[in-house]
């Protein structure tokens, strides 16, 4: 492995160092001049000194090396060694009495230059100096790889890769980011040995392809990895070459397929990692896709980039002049006669100066990613916590609102205190509000998330499963879960339309929660028949198109007079 | 007899080839002979002969690294300066030389096998 630390021969404590010399008598000389410090080897040509430098690949501390040799020059073995990965982390001293191959020594990568005739001293001076050397070198390679495939960790990588670009100023370079298509089944199906083994292969051969034109490659986690190149036009070619057919010894045997984002031409003025995010985002444009596995950032990609920028610089100034406007989407009681007004929930709109209505599945996305979104959350939380306030004053009854709570609320140590104070300084009660954590933030199965959601039911708030069946929800997982209410994701109700099974599904979820003696809200609902079959089934709660988009507070009040007329 | 001070009689830097065997004196006697031994200085002559320059340069170059460890200065000073021409492949008269390398290994020889 190339991050293996050259041993020492625990019976003496010595290095081991490979004399090669076709002299007999130099070699005799160079050989007592290192025994008493180390283990010598010798090797009479260059042939013998490559078998013997394989064999002894892992323990082999130093190589002295001739270059006038009969058969092989020790130039033809330097570069050998230079080309591969493990062995070139051997160093080599060159002793010769040729004063002129010096300059070529080095340049094929050669660590010094002594001409005979030998002084002792010297000699055994520079190789204790280049053994140490070289072991601290690899202990810092040990640091700076990933173990497993040998490849540059991230942060090393961003930093090599910045380095990269001082020293070629001139050179175009593509920032490239590719991952393994379906490696979580690949480690499913065959466990994680032939994972690992997977892993190791495309590492090699994606290094062993880029490393000829200079490039980088590092594992950023799992199966992703990162390429910084010089610009290359072969990218098709490079996603063939790279899909291996990988087997084991047991028999597993699997086609690996790579997915590749592709910056090319990066600019080299914005920081290394944002060209990474742009090939990143390039990638991300194939998710899902099947026969598609190489994209390019491009135009469109950019000025997406540009307007997420925008969006993010002008958050703030949004959130202190009041852009963001809360909408309320009533929920109404099916199960009587006629639909009851029974609660809504809130829904965020974006009112840009400037760029108009900016729709939530833009900016929530982009605020998630960030972190953005708590200080949104808590926004839409105060705002409409005033909203039931103001309605209870006006109308004398209270229309419990929901909000949505991120994932990464649920991990905020003050979220409890922050919801108690909300509803606290708007004389509200928990009975008034009610949270709807998204169904994917329950699969994450944390002990803090449910210790959150056990504590804040506790206090009386009522916890609403937000799209569950989405595609992250176990059966079992459910049984466990503490929530009050399921809400059940939109696909459920829209695939009710054209197929059989869709209302068979339906059912069954709806069946699962009177099981779990836990009210369902049925969200998405847009026609008659899906509201007939819904009530069919059995379903409390409905939001929809049917009844009403969401809207501003005002037309909102249209609902709780109909609602006090109803009593 | 060959031994340090016959060697020394002979022009070595006996001081330098033996601190380069580590002052071990049999260990360095036994590579004076074994380079008293040495047919390379035959194969250099026998090339010079043919005016295979590069086989010529070979055998020059070798023998130029032995005899500058082992301190044999009467034999490494010819070797050495006929090896500068031979490295440009220059096929010039290079007797003065061979006569030279040819005389002082007869004499280390003789030291040898007495």
């Amino acid at each position: 492995m190339p991050n293996t630390i050259a041993k020492i021969n625990p019976e003496n404590g010595k290095h081991l160092v490979l004399v090669v010399e076709d002299e007999e008598i130099n070699r005799e000389i160079l050989a007592e001049i290192l025994s008493g410090e180390y283990d010598v080897i010798c090797a009479e040509n260059s042939l013998e000194a490559l078998e013997k430098i394989e064999t002894n690949a892992s323990f082999l501390s130093l190589i002295m090396l001739d270059l006038n040799m009969p058969g092989m020059h020790g130039f033809e073995l330097l570069k050998i060694l230079q080309d591969d990965s493990t062995l070139a982390r051997i160093p080599v001293i060159v002793t010769t009495s040729e004063e002129q191959a010096e300059v070529e020594s080095l340049r094929l990568g050669a660590t010094d230059f002594i001409t005979k005739p030998y002084v002792p001293e010297v000699i055994r001076a520079r190789a204790r100096r280049y053994i140490e050397l070289a072991e601290d070198r690899t202990i810092i390679q040990s640091t700076e790889r990933d173990v497993l495939t040998g490849l540059y960790y991230k942060e090393y990588f961003f930093h090599y890769a910045e380095q990269y670009d001082q020293y070629h100023p001139n050179v175009a370079t593509d920032a490239v980011v590719t991952d393994i298509i379906h490696f979580h089944m690949i480690n499913e199906r065959y466990g994680k040995a032939f994972g690992d083994l997977v892993l190791k292969r495309v590492a090699e051969t994606v290094r062993g392809i880029v490393s000829q034109s200079g490039g980088i490659v590092c594992r950023r986690d799992a199966d992703t990895f990162l390429v910084y190149c010089p610009h290359r036009d072969d990218y098709e070619e490079l996603v063939e070459k790279c899909s291996v057919d990988v087997r084991d010894d047991f028999g597993n045997e699997a086609h690996i397929r790579l997915r590749m984002g592709v910056y090319a031409n990066a600019e080299k003025d914005i920081d290394i990692e944002r060209r990474f995010d742009r090939a990143k985002k390039a990638a991300d444009m194939m998710r899902g896709s099947f026969s598609n596995n190489l994209t390019f950032y491009n135009n469109d990609l950019h000025k997406k980039e540009l307007y997420n920028e925008r969006l993010l610089e002008d958050v703030y100034d949004a959130l202190r002049e009041k852009q963001f406007i809360v909408y309320y989407q009533p929920k109404f009681d099916i199960t009587g006669d006629a639909p009851v007004l029974t609660s809504a929930e809130a829904l965020i709109r974006w009112k840009h100066p400037s760029l108009g209505m900016i729709s939530p599945g833009v900016f929530i996305p982009l605020f998630e990613e960030n972190g953005l979104i708590q200080k949104l959350d808590d926004y839409v939380w105060r705002e409409a916590a005033a909203q039931i306030r103001a309605w209870k004053d006006a109308f004398g009854i209270s229309v419990p609102v929901s909000v949505n709570v991120s994932r990464v609320d649920m991990y905020d140590p003050l979220l409890v205190e922050t919801i108690c104070a909300i509803v606290e300084e708007n004389g509200l009660t928990s009975a008034d509000y009610m949270l709807e954590v998204t169904e994917s933030a329950y699969s994450d199965d944390s002990a803090q998330l449910i210790r959150t959601v056990k504590r804040l039911r506790e206090l009386g708030f009522r916890i609403e499963m937000d799209d569950f069946g989405s595609g992250y929800s176990s059966l079992n997982m459910l049984a466990s879960l503490p929530c009050d209410i399921l809400k059940l994701d939109m696909k459920f109700i829209q695939n009710t339309d054209n197929h059989v099974n869709g209302a068979r599904m339906l059912k069954l979820m709806i069946d699962i929660s009177k099981y779990l003696n836990m009210p369902v809200v049925a969200e998405g609902v847009e026609t008659d028949k899906q509201l007939h079959l819904l009530k069919e089934l059995g379903c409390d709660i409905v939001q929809g198109y049917f009844f009403s988009k969401p809207v501003p507070p005002q037309e909102f009040e249209r609902f709780i007079r109909e609602r006090i007329e109803q009593c | 007899m060959l031994n340090i001070d016959a060697l020394r009689d002979f022009g070595a830097n006996v001081d330098e080839g033996l601190a380069r065997c580590l002052n071990r004196e049999d260990f360095y006697l036994r590579l004076v002979r074994k380079a008293a031994e040495d047919t390379g200085y035959e194969a250099l002559k026998e090339a010079i002969d043919a005016h295979d320059l590069d086989r010529a340069f070979d055998a020059a170059h070798a023998l130029k690294g032995v005899t500058a460890n082992l301190a044999l200065t009467p034999l490494h000073e010819p070797i050495a300066e006929m090896v500068e021409p031979l490295r440009r492949r220059e096929d010039i008269d290079y007797s003065a030389w061979l006569i030279k390398i040819a005389n002082r290994i007869a004499a280390l020889r003789a030291l040898v096998s007495e």
